[in-house]
């Protein structure tokens, strides 16, 4: 069920041109060099502390590594981190 | 970021958060719709972030739902700040008493200076000046302007010959200029009484000096009246050997007297036989008001008083702070009910009404010494709805004018 509908995601964003982070509910990260990180439909905090971020998401984690983290910001499926950034992973269960 | 903009003006706290993973708290937040921010973890077990004010109490009812322990370590923004200076109540009253004060004591007058005069008239001048209102603890946007207390001042004291009123800040000074009375000084220079104009003699009296005209006698402008110098007239006419010996003399004397003579006037005058005009019928009504920036806020009469026709006078006395004047003035309007008369003269009224305007204008240019009397009309014509007269009128009129006699020394 999960893979067919992961399918129709995939044919929507080739065909239609649909932003593919809404259609497949993956998260959105914008990167400001190495100071900010701004990750939009994120599916849950984890894990903070100064040097780690971690986020659930629909498959998954997401891991972010550095120092001196500081959340400029939160809101519901929104987090600005700010620090310095410098490994972004993917963490896959 | 829009979502903690203008923060500070609604107040934001910072909070600690203690517990197991504490980063969780503020996930539980943000999840329920709260704006949090500035998230740090101090310590494995501490966490600090900011929320609003506004949202402390959902955060408490979070927080019962969790084993977190939540305290609050700083309060920010302007509410926490207003309430602070609250605290101060005496103060805050204090510095708006005295601000108060001092544009009260800077709306009064603290001093009248005045200059240059004696002290006589001084008193009578600071008299005066109380009658208008102008004295030490008054109000001073119940006084007028500086160049209408002057003109007030000169009709009032006929002895001052000029009077400079200076407004500076809360003082006014004045400088007057006394009319010194000249006390015939002159009297000790020989001088003859001419004629200003030509005229009839009909009275004579003469004090001092030679008379050279009798009463009757027609005289041209410029002719001598009364002589300064005496024993001319005996000089001229064959004289008696008694009084050869004065016109030796030829004694000089400083000829004084007054002498009355008939003198003539032609006037023209035109009158419309239609006129309308307006007069004030005394009936009036003050409003006032508070004017700042174009805006003027009635603070009494708000009658409207129903006249049909109005002339309104405005006096605007700005108050001031110190030195300087504010936007605040205080308006005084005068609403005057006018009535408009409409007059339609027969020929005969407008000719009447013509002749005392006439007459009118002559006792103005004569002096009210002078006795006029209207003699008769030369010409009249009725013209564009107008009446045009030539006039003829007498008057009997003093037309001795000094001239003094140059001693060649």
């Amino acid at each position: 069920m999960k893979k067919w509908q992961q399918r129709i995601g995939n044919w929507l964003t080739e065909h239609l041109e649909l932003p593919s982070d809404v259609v497949l509910e993956l998260p959105r990260i914008t990167t400001i060099g190495q100071i900010h990180a701004y990750i939009e439909n994120h599916q849950g905090l984890i894990l903070f502390s100064d040097n780690e971020l971690r986020l659930k998401m629909k498959q998954g984690y997401l891991k972010i590594t550095g120092n001196k983290f500081v959340l400029r910001m939160m809101l519901p499926e929104e987090i600005l981190l700010e620090g310095t950034i410098k490994e972004i992973v993917f963490i896959e269960d | 970021m829009k979502h903690t903009q203008g923060v500070f003006f609604s107040g934001y706290v910072t909070i600690k958060v203690h517990g197991h993973h504490p980063e969780l708290f503020f996930d539980l937040c943000s999840r329920n719709g709260i704006t949090v921010w500035n998230i740090k973890k101090t310590e494995a077990k501490t966490c600090i972030g900011n929320i609003k004010l506004e949202e402390i109490p959902q955060v408490k009812r979070l927080r019962r739902k969790t084993i977190f322990k939540v305290s609050f370590i700083h309060k920010k923004g302007l509410p926490f700040l207003s309430n602070k200076l609250f605290v101060h109540k005496p103060l805050i009253i204090g510095l708006v008493l005295s601000l108060f004060f001092v544009g009260f004591l800077s709306n009064i007058i603290w001093d009248v200076h005045v200059k240059g005069v004696h002290p006589e008239m001084e008193k009578q001048i600071e008299k005066q000046l109380s009658s208008y209102g102008i004295r030490p603890g008054a109000f001073k946007f119940k006084v007028q302007s500086p160049s209408k207390i002057q003109k007030q001042l000169l009709d009032d004291i006929p002895e001052l010959l000029w009077v400079g009123v200076t407004e500076k800040g809360t003082t006014y000074q004045l400088e007057g200029v006394e009319k010194t009375l000249v006390e015939e000084g002159e009297k000790k220079y020989p001088r003859n009484l001419v004629a200003t104009k030509e005229g009839v003699i009909v009275d004579m009296y003469v004090s001092r000096g030679q008379p050279m005209v009798e009463i009757n006698d027609f005289v041209e402008k410029g002719d001598i009246l009364v002589s300064g110098t005496l024993g001319e007239k005996e000089e001229e006419a064959n004289s008696s050997p008694e009084e050869e010996k004065k016109d030796k003399k030829n004694e000089l004397v400083s000829a004084e007297g007054e002498v009355i003579a008939k003198t003539w006037y032609k006037s023209n005058v035109n009158i419309p036989l239609k006129a309308n005009y307006e007069t004030l019928t005394g009936q009036y009504t003050n409003k006032y008001y508070l004017r700042s920036w174009g805006f003027s806020i009635p603070i009494w009469g708000f009658k409207n008083p129903g006249y049909e026709k109005t002339s309104t006078e405005i006096v605007d006395n700005p108050f001031r702070f110190l030195k300087w004047e504010l936007p605040i003035s205080f308006v005084k309007q005068t609403v005057y009910e006018k009535t408009e008369k409409f007059v339609d003269r027969t020929k005969q009224e407008a000719k009447s009404a013509a002749i005392k305007q006439a007459q009118k204008n002559l006792q103005s240019k004569l002096g009210n010494d002078a006795e006029i009397k209207f003699e008769k009309v030369l010409h009249e014509r009725e013209e564009n709805g107008k009446v045009k007269l030539t006039l003829y009128f007498t008057a009997l009129e003093n037309i001795a004018e000094i001239q003094p006699i140059s001693q060649g020394d």
